[in-house]
């Protein structure tokens, strides 16, 4: 599948090389390969998540290094999975990018990736704080950007964009002044 | 110019404050001072070394960074001395929003800063929450420490921000803080009363403006 308008960009010819490894050692795993704008994007069942990354990391055709940034996502539209996870991913060695989703539904745990990329810590914790996406494994999940008595999951479509959400939001200042 | 500058005594009735003489008993913790013209001397010597904590909270704190440069170079006025320790600094300046994860912090620092002491809201976000009406924004940081000087914009022009250091200064010759020598800190008000009722425990966030007294 391609995207109008970008499919003309080429892929770059290193992540062609990575992608034929993964497509090779994968195949129908990969449930669905989007290429736009000179750039892919995988998307996984989110049992296959942690094989498919950490071979993604570890095949020298792939050789990603780092972890740019792993994000949540809402899609309150997508009835029975509405919750994704995409992480983006650099190779220092071959300067090419990557791409990789998974759709969740309400509830289910993702294994966490702090394992393979200590960066994941701080992502994953915001991805549980913001959206309630539950990373099992993970060393210490606490709300990162909200206080630790904060309740609900703010960047929810449904959590209320304005006011203090019928007084639940406070400030607490016992303690800490 | 063409800023407009909000200020808690009104531009009118500072002018005329210059007229009146130093009236009142000023307190501090631990002892009261009665305002002689010695008090005058030393508000004179301290505005021309304002030296505010070097502290940003947001995208305001960009412009609070032009004032500092060289183009507008508040150093002209003995402002440019900005300290990285609440200790050593006569006031600060709340250059942004405050999300309510930080309002403590601020607190803090507000506390820690040795009397007399003057602060400066910059901009929409921190004198009333700007646009972020939501789930992580104090909805004006005077719900939780005194302010003097009200700067509105989003962000205000460095000009503005000058003209506020201005009436700060002005405050500062005439020995005038927000807290009126009471050492009246809405947020320590609002935790007392939340302990004393034991309802909630915490604060709401819709804590009733304390009104600053005016000079
Ligand atoms: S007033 Fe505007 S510029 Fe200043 S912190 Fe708020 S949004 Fe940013």
């Amino acid at each position: 599948m391609s995207a109008g308008g970008g499919a003309e960009r080429p892929l770059p010819a290193s992540l062609l090389a990575a992608d034929r490894a993964v497509l090779d050692r994968f195949g129908a795993r990969i449930l669905e390969r989007i290429e736009a704008f000179g750039e892919l994007t995988y998307c996984v069942a989110p049992g296959d998540w942690t094989e498919v990354l950490s071979f993604l990391k570890d095949s020298p055709e792939g050789a990603f290094d780092q972890l740019d940034c792993l994000l949540g996502d809402h899609l309150p539209e997508r009835e029975d999975r509405p919750l994704a996870v995409v992480v983006h991913l650099v190779s220092h060695a071959h300067g090419h990018r990557l791409r990789v989703k998974t759709a969740l539904a309400e509830g289910q745990g993702l294994p966490t990736l702090t394992g393979l990329w200590p960066s994941a810590g701080f992502d994953e914790r915001e991805a549980w704080e913001m959206f309630g996406i539950l990373f099992e494994g993970h060393p210490d999940l606490r709300r990162l950007l909200t206080t630790d008595d904060f309740e609900g999951h703010p960047l929810r479509k449904d959590f209320p964009l304005q006011g203090t959400v019928g007084g639940r939001i406070r400030i607490d200042l016992r303690g800490k002044i | 110019m063409d800023c407009s500058l909000g200020n808690i005594a009104g531009r009118g009735s500072q002018e005329e404050a210059f007229d009146e003489p130093l009236g009142g008993p000023v307190r501090f913790p631990g002892g009261i001072a009665m305002p002689v013209q010695l008090e005058k001397v030393l508000g004179f010597g301290r505005s021309f070394s304002f030296w505010p904590l070097l502290f940003g909270l947001a995208c305001c704190a960009i412009e609070m960074m032009a004032l500092g440069g060289p183009r507008f170079d508040m150093s002209r006025f003995g402002m440019e001395a900005m300290r990285a320790s609440p200790r050593q600094a006569d006031g600060m300046i709340i250059a942004g929003w405050c999300s309510i994860k930080m309002a403590p912090r601020v607190v803090r620092l507000y506390e820690q800063i040795p009397d007399p002491k003057w602060v400066l809201a910059m901009g929409s976000c921190a004198i009333s929450g700007n646009i972020w009406d939501t789930y992580h924004v104090v909805q004006g940081i005077d719900s939780l420490i005194p302010v003097d000087v009200y700067v509105p914009g989003c962000p205000p022009r460095p000009e503005a921000l000058w003209e506020g250091l201005e009436m700060i200064r002005e405050r500062i010759k005439q020995s005038r803080h927000a807290y009126d020598g009471l050492r009246r800190i809405p947020a320590r008000e609002a935790l007392a009363q939340a302990t004393a009722s034991s309802v909630p425990p915490a604060v709401p966030l819709e804590v009733p403006l304390v009104e600053v007294p005016r000079s």
